[in-house]
């Protein structure tokens, strides 16, 4: 017993070792990334390089502002990623709940299809899409940000494997007490996946927030920019202006921290343990 | 919307039951839909999105691949006229038929295979380390014993939601010749390390941001999948007397199977599409020893001459040789 | 190239069989189809919104950086002495450079007026997306007016598309402070054997130039202008594996091995806190560099003087040119927006005070010779000099330095000059062996011959 937890507190000692050793080599980088927010430039140019803040954040912050709409660009960012994501998630939950709780005829070339697709790189895609877009009047609307990408292969691959979790006997008894097949999938599949949705949200979130060329060809009024849009015209002619660019950063991080934040509580144990009677 | 609805003589409760009276209606209405028809229509919207956005485009892109690309086009491809409606689709661009030319160009491109070779190596190196560091993770952050779960899942999610430019340009600064890196190991008496300049650690540098930057982001999925697994099937386990490794071997690695194989395709499908970091951290340099296939696709269509089909022959068979390797992985990974 | 040309009927030919199916498949749905749509419906309506001069009330003008801000100035000046509205958009370099090639081939969306690095000239040319020019400019009577060397890459065989707007004339800036307290002569520099000899007074510590580790092809293109050289030949040959690309490897090399330059990544952070620390003495570049200087280091304000760069024999050439920009119209603007256009792009770059206003507030160095006369602007002692006159030395440069065209080939030649010339330095390589690479390299990739 005593030798058991003696394992046990080493076994604690390692993991806490681990994750901590982890979390600061993470935090590094975006620690001097900070720190650079509040420097002069000439002082963040210098060697070895300055490890503790300064005081010139609002200095930095301010040409910031005078520089591009970037509050603006801030909640463009955020309202599309937002529309996105809460569409996305649906769209990629059916088409993975299809794929992975249905048998139908070329069932598999029509998933490897959809995969095929994410390998698509984009680069090459925005010159005819930019076309397009042009031809139906989208250009410089979120419509034309959003729209293209919402049936996401990432996300119905991701939500494909996450489904097949879900135990048929579930949807069986489900379907014995008369549910519609729309009904097992809002009412049972999509509830037990909680973490799994969680999870897909942050993908789908942050493939839109780090979608530069694309929006940077469609959208042309610079009220309309998103993050990464407004901060690409921080860069000189030869060099970038690593000041502002730290400051911006830095303020981006802070939506993407929420929402990891309020997803924190979706990412809870055994949703799935209560309902699964063997 | 309340005041609204009241001014009308509805309240909210009457108002819920039309709605559900409409569905209901409305469902009754709906023609019973075989499971078959059930599942084309959860997956019709990719279809519907992909067929109006990204078919042509894509089918663009196969077209262009058997051109070659010598400038603007002039003058209007056709037109179709219904009195109301009328389309004009311009003619975008000069373009000479060469049939495979852009496919045979490529066998004798050293360029691409460079690209090709660079890319696999940043790959073969880069996935498995974060995939293992992910799910070890992962299954730390699940563990019921340890405390601020929240702090360090967000702490660790983090870098994922850094800008590009900003932490490539962190990056650059970090690996200096004269950089923060080669400072710490001074102090331990390592001789400083050309992370930028030699062939062999410029690629190690971008296996490192890349590891990185998307190690948390692989690690909320693979937590998101940990979760999934029923708690029942630990229970039994520890009936039997499995040990923790035991635990891992039989329970954790089958249930997460799916998940798993989800990151591994993922991830090889990312780092091959590896565009952003190499882009600003080394330029592809030096000697050309870490540009990526997508960059060179990249240049061939916006550096200097827009090289477009060539660029759409070298995309068309990108995307062929990773769907064969997605698809070997999807197989190899037993997915039934 | 001439093969290609042979060709070209036939695959015009299949082109239109492909254009007549795609017609006709369509043509079961559509009560008209054709490839020529008559005037009725085909008619732009570019008309609308015209003044009295048939010009365009408004147009967009794109530039990145500070050649945004300069052409805010002379917008202003524009409106108010011919009215208009000139929106004038300000991207990042790499960020215009995307949207505009997206805009340009998609065939809509373009701006009226766009900036147009030379570098990127023969390329753009080369697509047919830029309007050609050359009535209006023998119209308009102003192509003497501009340096004679800044024509060449935005110019084929049919004419002239874009009007030269800066240039940067080449010169060593160098640290007066560092040079006099370790007793060099910048009067004593007209070769690089005598860069190399002063270079070698100073301490260990203290380098006498930068070796750019990522822009070694621009060191080398300077150079090889300077030598009145260029990389292909009339007939499209590759001619970069010859004496002076030789002697250029050669001297770049002996920078390297014997310590006097250090190689650095140029515009890096580091690279700033060396040259505002004063560890490296000296920076060849160009007339633009002074803005760079001044915005990033301003404590070396007074502390810099320029020479000529140095010959690479005794009375050699001293002149060359490295960067430059031009202004041009897409071809897909017509009508009224096309008129305002030439007449804003006009007003910015052919006449002298506009020109000499975005010398002044921005350091664009003007390709317009004729601002040159002005004593006032050019002779003036300037106090980042340290007293020094220097917009002379690069105005006289400017009239000297030889003519060079880029191609449409230009990255694939600076990735091959870069990528050999580094191994050459990293990896001690023999300078000619690397030349050789070079060309060979460039053959290869742009299916060219060796000349």
């Amino acid at each position: 017993m005593r030798k058991q937890r003696q394992r046990d507190a080493v076994w604690k000692f390692l993991t806490y070792s681990f994750v901590i050793v982890m979390t600061l080599g993470m935090m590094v980088p975006l620690y001097w990334m900070m720190v650079a927010a509040t420097l002069p430039q000439e002082e963040f140019l210098q060697f070895p390089p300055r490890l503790y803040p300064g005081t010139a954040f609002f200095d930095n912050l301010a040409v910031l502002h005078e520089e591009t709409d970037f509050l603006i660009s801030i909640w463009n960012s955020v309202f599309i990623a937002v529309v996105y994501t809460v569409l996305s998630v649906l769209l990629c939950s059916m088409a993975g709940f299809a794929f992975a709780k249905y048998e139908f005829r070329f069932k598999e070339p029509i998933f490897y299809t959809i995969l095929a697709t994410l390998i698509l790189p984009i680069q090459l895609l925005v010159i005819p899409l930019f076309l397009m877009m042009s031809q139906i009047g989208w250009t410089d609307t979120f419509r034309a940000i959003i729209i293209p990408w919402l049936a996401n292969p990432i996300g119905i691959f991701l939500m494909r494997q996450n489904m097949k979790s879900i135990p048929d006997a579930l949807l069986e008894s489900a379907r014995m007490d008369g549910a519609t097949e729309f009904q097992i999938f809002y009412r049972i599949a999509l509830p037990a996946m909680r973490s799994s949705v969680a999870a897909l949200a942050i993908i789908l979130f942050l493939f839109q927030w780090d979608l530069f060329l694309y929006p940077l060809v469609i959208l042309e009024d610079s009220a309309n920019y998103t993050i990464p849009v407004a901060l690409s015209g921080l860069e000189e002619s030869r060099r970038v202006n690593f000041d502002q660019i730290m400051v911006a950063s830095s303020l981006a991080i802070i939506p993407m921290a929420i929402l990891f934040l309020i997803l924190q509580k979706q990412f809870v144990s055994g949703i799935l343990a209560g309902s699964l009677k063997e | 919307m309340a005041t609204n609805s009241e001014s009308r003589g509805w309240t909210r409760s009457e108002l819920w039951d039309r709605f559900r009276t409409i569905r209901r209606r409305i469902t009754a209405t709906l023609p019973a839909l075989s499971r078959e028809q059930v599942a084309y229509v959860l997956i019709s919207p990719f279809f519907i999105i992909f067929g109006i956005f990204l078919l042509f485009p894509v089918v663009y892109t196969v077209y262009l691949s058997f051109f070659e690309y010598q400038g603007i086009g002039d003058g209007t491809l056709f037109f179709i006229d219904l009195g109301p409606i009328f389309v004009q689709v311009p003619e975008i661009a000069d373009l000479q038929f060469i049939g495979f030319g852009n496919y045979s160009r490529m066998l004798g491109d050293g360029l691409f295979w460079q690209a090709m070779f660079n890319t696999t190596y940043i790959l073969v190196i880069q996935v498995p380390i974060m995939i293992g560091l992910a799910l070890a993770l992962a299954i730390a952050l699940n563990a019921a014993f340890l405390r601020a779960k929240g702090v360090f899942r967000t702490a660790i999610a983090l870098p994922v939601s850094a800008n590009i430019v900003a932490y490539s340009t962190i990056f650059v600064i970090l690996f200096n010749e004269t950089g923060f890196i080669n400072y710490l190991l001074a102090t331990i008496g390592v001789e400083p390390i050309e992370w930028l300049r030699s062939e062999f650690w410029a690629r190690k540098t971008i296996v490192t941001a890349v590891t990185w930057r998307w190690t948390g982001y692989n690690m909320i999925i693979l937590l998101a999948g940990l979760q999934t697994i029923p708690q029942q099937l630990y229970e039994a386990a520890e009936i039997d007397g499995a040990n923790r490794w035991q635990k891992f071997r039989y329970v954790t690695l089958p249930q997460l199977r799916p998940v798993l194989l989800f990151v591994v395709v993922l991830s090889t499908i990312g780092t091959f599409k590896l565009f952003a970091e190499p882009y600003v951290i080394t330029g592809g340099g030096p000697t050309n020893a870490t540009i990526t296939i997508v960059q060179y696709i990249y240049r061939e269509a916006f550096v200097g001459s827009p090289n477009l089909g060539y660029a759409s022959a070298l995309t068309v068979v990108f995307v062929a040789i990773v769907s064969v390797i997605s698809i070997a992985q999807i197989k190899l990974g037993g997915d039934e | 190239m001439d093969t290609m040309s042979n060709d070209h009927t036939g695959g015009y030919n299949r082109r239109r069989l492909l254009q007549g199916s795609a017609a006709l498949g369509l043509a079961a749905f559509a009560g008209c189809v054709g490839t020529e749509p008559d005037d009725d419906n085909g008619a732009d309506d570019a008309d609308d919104g015209a003044d009295a001069d048939g010009m365009a009330d408004e147009i967009d003008v794109w530039g990145w950086d500070i050649a945004a801000r300069a052409m805010m100035l002379t917008a202003e000046e524009y409106e108010a002495e011919h009215g208009g509205t000139i929106n004038v958009e300000e991207f990042g370099r790499e960020a215009m450079k995307e949207d505009l090639r997206s805009r340009l081939t998609a065939g809509s969306g373009a701006p009226d007026v766009a900036m147009l690095e030379m570098i990127d000239g023969p390329a753009e040319i080369d697509t047919g997306a830029i309007l050609e020019i050359s009535d209006r400019l023998d119209e308009a009577g102003i192509e003497d007016d501009f340096v004679e060397g800044a024509w060449a890459s935005l110019t084929d065989d049919d004419g002239a598309y874009a009007i030269p707007w800066d240039i940067g004339p080449t010169a060593v800036y160098y640290r007066r402070d560092v040079y006099d307290e370790h007793g060099l002569e910048a009067d004593a520099i007209e070769t690089w054997d005598d860069f190399i000899e002063e270079g070698q007074k100073l301490p260990d510590d203290v380098y006498m130039t930068e070796i750019p580790e990522n822009d070694l092809d621009g060191v080398w293109r300077y150079q090889f202008r300077q030598l009145g050289n260029r990389p292909f030949t009339e007939d499209g040959e590759v001619n970069i594996y010859n004496d002076d690309s030789i002697q250029i490897a050669e001297t770049i090399k002996r920078l390297y091995d014997e310590d006097v330059g250090r190689l650095i990544e140029g515009w890096s952070p580091a690279w700033f806190d060396a040259y505002g620390a004063g560890d490296i003495a000296s920076l060849p570049s160009a007339a633009w560099m002074e803005g760079t200087l001044r915005d990033e280091l301003p404590e070396t304000d007074g502390l810099w003087g320029v020479y000529r760069i140095p010959a690479h024999e005794e009375g050699g050439p001293r002149a060359s040119n490295w960067g430059g920009s031009s202004l041009m119209i897409p071809s897909q603007i017509d009508g009224a927006e096309r008129d305002r256009a030439w007449d804003f792009i006009t007003w910015t770059l052919a006449t002298d005070e506009m020109q000499l206003l975005m010398y002044d507030e921005y350091g664009l160095f003007p390709a317009l010779e004729t601002t040159y006369e002005n004593e006032e602007v050019f002779d003036e002692e300037l106090d980042f000099y340290d007293g020094q006159p220097a917009r002379r030395l690069f105005a006289d440069v400017a009239e000297e330095m030889p003519e060079y065209e880029y191609s449409v080939n230009t990255p694939e030649v600076s990735d091959a000059i870069n990528n050999h010339f580094f191994a050459m330095l990293r990896d001690d390589l023999d300078p000619e062996e690397a030349v050789e690479n070079a060309a060979e390299e460039v053959a290869d990739r742009t299916d060219r011959e060796l000349a």
